[in-house]
Parts: structure tokens; C-alpha cells; sequence
């Protein structure tokens, strides 16, 4: 599975229990759109720090990287290539 | 503008005391004289625009003596009027008059020389908005009002002619209003308040100062006005009292002209009331209770000395004729001391909203059975105390608390109602531990549509405040489970969402 389908899973099956993950496009607004709020965003950074190896300390808490599933995937790949994998 | 008696009695007073003061706008004072000429001036426009007399006109309420001459105008020629809020977007407008079958929009203004100039446009007519919507008879009500609401389309209110003088003649008296008494008119002309403010002094000859709606938060244009133009009453919402007394000129210089207080439409703090004595110390203080369906229900006055410290204000009694029942979570009457939703029946009210499907289960008999009288459902929670004092609690379970933010179910599903491909939508709140309440919205949307649960998103994304966007949006092409009255079974969605879930989980 590629890190945009590994993603759009855990969005739609925690926050969009009722949506075909075939639906949710890359670039749909998360927050402005009311999916992800300020508790829902500590639960994607701590999936995405377990599912992808990262040092949870060295994530920034910027919802403008959560924001959609393009920018969580954006932020997954370069994350692995600029921090140490935990 | 509600009745023929209001007219009749405004001739009486044009005819007696021609040159004495009706209102004062700016630095003009218009006579009884001028406003009854500027009356038959717009109503020769009328005429001469061909405005057609069998259909309700539309006057968006901008407080200008023009505006108040025209509405004197169409009294004259027994038009109903509605009356919204000169701010709403032009689609609503254009709905509203749909609604209402109003088929023109009237605007009068002044010319630099000579009579007033009336503005006219056209409004389509569309039977299917007007579809469900029932006029009353012009002997019935003239004036129609809306809600407020703050998102949605507002609901319009007929105001009963007789209901109105009612509230007219008992305002007179409970407030002393006499000729050459002045009214400050704070409030929008658009609101019921204005009834108090604009058209009893009006009656009975007496002075209105009409506050210049644009500069209606400039705290230093509010006390000159009431420095210049001493008035006997004031009735405002407690943010006027709060720019007058922090605008730091009320000790100083105290409005000692003031009878009458009147607050109303917001709970007043604590710290603000033990202020107003300072401010207007002639003053007897009312804390006024209503809404635009029932016009005022309670009064409760205020004696400052002997408010005990962090004292909630109560809502007091029922006015003299309101009956209210305080009635259980079963819709039964609770006697003696007791909480529960406050039902009223006032000499005041409205026979009904203009679309009647609304009226449903909002408007009905004493529960206990027919006494002839028609109670309204407040929506609001009261506390009646057992010396037969009432306190305001809160409204009913369409409010919830999501994340702290207080945010209205019904108001949301109006949001999503208006998205052209549903065809009925619920919203219910599910308990949740974390954020107290967490919104479910189900959705049945047109046939052959492809409507999701994200584009629904995206459209209340746009129209509402983000914690109001529902947590859950399930969209499908199956019918809402419906109650014997027809409205969407809430208790039951909510149920069979919570049994669905747990047994997920």
C-alpha cells in the first residue's frame, strides 16, 4: 500500500467512520472542514510517529502539516529523510 | 406600524397638536404636522408607482423618519408590511418577499428639496418559496417581523393588530407614557422592541429619539444624544448600559431625566446593574423578559440596595394577562417550586408563524387540556421559585455544549437543509467524554444525487463556525424515521446511532 492509501485508512476509520476512503481526495481540507480538530491532530501525529518510525519529541505540532492527506504524506516523506528514525 | 387604532390615534394627535415634537433624528425635529405629511407624500408615491394593493410590500427596517412615514403610509392604505433587517444578503430578502408574497421592496429617503422620494424594485414571484406559507387577513395583522436567527433563513412573525394595541395601551401605562414624554428608540427598528420605542410614544403624542443605527456603539455620540434630548424612558440590551457607563461621562453628568430602565434580549451582569443608579439615578429599573413570537411575558424590577451580592437577576412574574406554565421533561404542568421549560400564553402574541408547518408543536393548547388559550413553547429552561418568582436557566436540548462552544442543533440542520441536493436532514448531539457532546448529522439526500459526507462538509465548512461542522456526517438515499407529527424522529436517530456504535466498538 502506498503512504497516500496507508493514510487515507487511518483518517476514514478514526475520523470518517461513515466515508469510502476512495472518496477522500489528497488535497481535501481536514481542518478547515472540521475532520481533524486540535485533539484529532495529537491522535494523527501520534499514529504517524508509531506507523513511520519518528521521533515523536522532533515533530512540530503544525496543523498546516496535517492539513490534508497530501500534506500529512509531504510531511511523512520528509521527515524520514531529514530526522533520525527512532 | 400594527394596527388602525395605532393610526387613528396618531391622526388624533397630528390634528391636536400639530407642531409639537414626534421625532427627532439628527438634529431635525419632526412635528407631528411634517411625519403626517411625509405619511400622505409617500403615500401619493405609492400610488403614483403603481405598488399593487392586494399583496403584503417589503420595507427593510433602516430607522430613518422616512422609514416611519412610509410605514405610517402603508397603514393608511392597509398594506401589510414586512419588516426585516436592512442587513440581510439579498438572497435571503428576495426569499423572505417570496415568502411573504411581498412583490415589491420599498426604500423612502429624502430629497435634498422638497417630498420624500420613494425607491422601488421588483421582486419575482415564486410559488414554490411561497409554498406553505399562509397569509393572515390585513384586519388581522399588518406588520410582519422576523426572528433573528443566526444562521438559517429568519421565520416571519404576523403581529396581531389587536394583539399589538394590546401591547401598546399596557406599555403606555406600565411605563407612564403621555404626550411630550421622550422615548429613546435604541433598538432596530426591525425588532419587537421598537413597538415600545417607536409606536407607543407615537399614540399617545409623545417625543421619539431615534438613535442613528450606524453609530449605534460610539459611546460619546450615545450620551450626547441623551445630554441633548432628555428622555423619560430607555429600554436597550446591556451592552448600551455598559458604553454608557464606562463612556465616563453617566456619574458625572447623570441622565436624571430617565423614569424608566428597561433591559431586555441579554442577561445583565451583576457589576454593570449596581452601576445604573450612579447613571441614571431617577430611575426604576425593569428586567424585561420576551421574544418576537410572544412580545414581552416578565418583568422583574431591580432595587439595587437590596441585591445581594452575586445575586442572579431573576425574570420576575408575568405580566398582567400572561398565563406561563412551567412544564416537566414529560410536557406535564409542575406545580409549586420547581425547573422545567417555560410555556406562555400572552395578550400579545402572534397567532402563529407565516409558514405553518412551524407551528407545529410551538404554538398549542394548555397541556392540561383546552382553556381556549394558545401557550407558545419558549424553548427556554426557568427556575419558578416558590414565592412565584421566575429565574432564566438556559434553553431546552436543541442547545448543546460542544467543546464548550454553545451551538444549536436546529440552526445546523437549517444549514444543511439548504444545500440543493437534501431532501431532509437531522442533527442530533451523542454524549461524548471528551468534548461533553459530539454532533451527528443523517442525511437523506435527492434521488440521483452523489452528494458525500465530505462535499456536506465543505458546505458547512462555509456557513459555520467550525465546531459547529458535525464530528459524524452519514449521507444515504434512505428516509429519516419520523414521529406521528412527522418531524424527524431525534430520540430515535440518536438511539440507534449509539447502539450502532457501541456495538462497534
Amino acid at each position: 500500500m502506498t503512504t497516500s492509501a496507508e493514510i487515507k485508512e487511518f483518517i476514514t476509520a478514526k475520523f470518517l467512520p461513515d466515508t469510502d476512503p476512495a472518496e477522500l481526495t489528497d488535497d481535501y481540507d481536514l481542518v478547515e472542514n472540521g475532520v481533524i480538530d486540535s485533539l484529532g491532530l495529537l491522535r494523527v501525529i501520534s499514529w504517524v510517529a508509531e506507523t513511520y518510525g519518528l521521533p515523536l519529541d522532533d515533530i512540530a505540532i503544525a496543523p498546516e502539516n496535517f492539513r490534508s492527506i497530501e500534506a500529512i504524506r509531504n510531511f511523512v516523506d520528509e521527515s524520514r529523510r531529514t530526522l533520525p528514525v527512532a | 406600524m400594527p394596527s388602525r387604532k395605532l393610526l387613528e390615534l396618531f391622526l388624533e394627535q397630528a390634528g391636536n397638536r400639530p407642531d409639537s415634537c414626534a421625532l427627532v433624528f439628527g438634529d431635525e425635529h419632526i412635528s407631528y404636522h411634517r411625519l403626517l405629511d411625509l405619511a400622505l407624500e409617500l403615500r401619493s408615491a405609492m400610488a403614483e408607482l403603481r405598488v399593487s394593493t392586494g399583496r403584503p410590500v417589503c420595507v427593510p427596517a433602516v430607522k430613518t423618519p422616512e422609514t416611519v412615514g412610509l410605514l405610517l403610509a402603508c397603514l393608511m392604505d392597509r398594506r401589510q408590511v414586512l419588516l426585516p433587517s436592512p442587513e440581510l444578503g439579498q438572497d435571503v430578502l428576495r426569499l423572505l418577499c417570496q415568502q411573504s408574497s411581498c412583490a415589491h421592496v420599498l426604500a423612502a429617503e429624502r430629497s435634498a428639496e422638497g417630498p420624500a422620494v420613494l425607491g422601488i424594485r421588483s421582486v419575482p414571484a415564486s410559488a414554490e418559496a411561497a409554498a406553505g406559507f399562509v397569509l393572515p387577513a390585513p384586519d388581522e395583522a399588518m406588520l410582519f417581523l422576523t426572528t433573528s436567527g443566526s444562521t438559517g433563513t429568519p421565520k416571519i412573525v404576523p403581529i396581531g393588530t389587536e394583539a399589538a394595541d394590546r401591547f401598546l395601551s399596557w406599555s403606555a401605562e406600565q411605563f407612564e407614557l403621555g404626550a411630550d414624554t421622550a422615548v429613546l428608540s435604541y433598538a432596530p427598528l426591525n425588532f419587537d422592541l421598537s413597538l415600545l420605542d417607536v409606536w407607543a410614544p407615537l399614540r399617545v403624542g409623545g417625543r421619539v429619539v431615534l438613535v442613528d443605527q450606524s453609530r449605534a456603539t460610539d459611546s460619546t455620540y450615545l450620551a450626547e444624544l441623551l445630554e441633548t434630548h432628555p428622555v423619560h424612558l430607555v429600554q436597550a440590551v446591556p451592552m448600551f448600559y455598559r458604553l454608557l457607563a464606562d463612556g465616563g461621562r453617566g456619574d458625572e453628568r447623570p441622565y436624571k431625566s430617565v423614569a424608566h430602565v428597561v433591559f431586555t434580549g441579554d442577561a445583565m451582569p451583576h457589576g454593570l446593574l449596581v452601576r445604573l443608579p450612579e447613571v441614571f439615578p431617577s430611575a426604576r429599573l425593569h428586567n424585561i423578559f420576551g421574544c418576537t413570537e410572544t412580545n414581552d411575558s416578565f418583568r422583574h424590577e431591580v432595587v439595587v440596595e437590596e441585591l445581594a451580592p452575586d445575586e442572579r437577576i431573576p425574570i420576575g412574574r408575568p405580566l398582567p394577562g400572561v398565563d406561563a406554565i412551567v412544564v416537566g421533561p414529560d410536557g406535564k404542568p409542575l406545580d409549586g417550586e420547581c425547573t422545567g421549560e417555560l410555556l406562555v400564553s400572552t395578550p400579545f402574541q402572534t397567532t402563529g408563524y407565516l409558514q405553518a408547518r412551524r407551528n407545529e408543536g410551538v404554538f398549542a393548547a394548555h397541556p392540561d387540556g383546552g382553556t381556549g388559550r394558545t401557550y407558545y413553547r419558549t424553548g427556554d429552561i426557568v427556575t419558578r421559585r416558590a414565592d412565584g418568582v421566575h429565574l432564566l436557566e438556559g434553553r431546552d436540548d436543541f442547545y448543546v455544549k460542544v467543546r464548550g462552544v454553545r451551538t444549536n442543533v436546529q440552526e445546523i440542520e437549517q444549514v444543511i437543509l439548504g444545500h440543493p441536493e437534501v431532501r431532509d436532514a437531522a442533527v442530533v448531539a451523542l454524549p461524548d467524554e471528551l468534548a461533553g457532546a459530539r454532533l451527528y448529522a443523517v442525511v437523506q439526500r435527492e434521488p440521483g444525487s452523489s452528494l458525500n459526507g465530505l462535499t456536506l462538509r465543505t458546505h458547512c465548512a462555509r456557513l459555520l463556525p467550525r465546531p459547529s461542522i458535525p464530528a459524524t456526517v452519514v449521507v444515504a438515499d434512505d428516509s429519516l424515521p419520523r414521529t406521528p407529527t412527522g418531524k424527524p424522529d431525534r430520540n430515535l436517530i440518536k438511539q440507534r446511532r449509539m447502539e450502532m456504535e457501541t456495538t462497534v466498538s
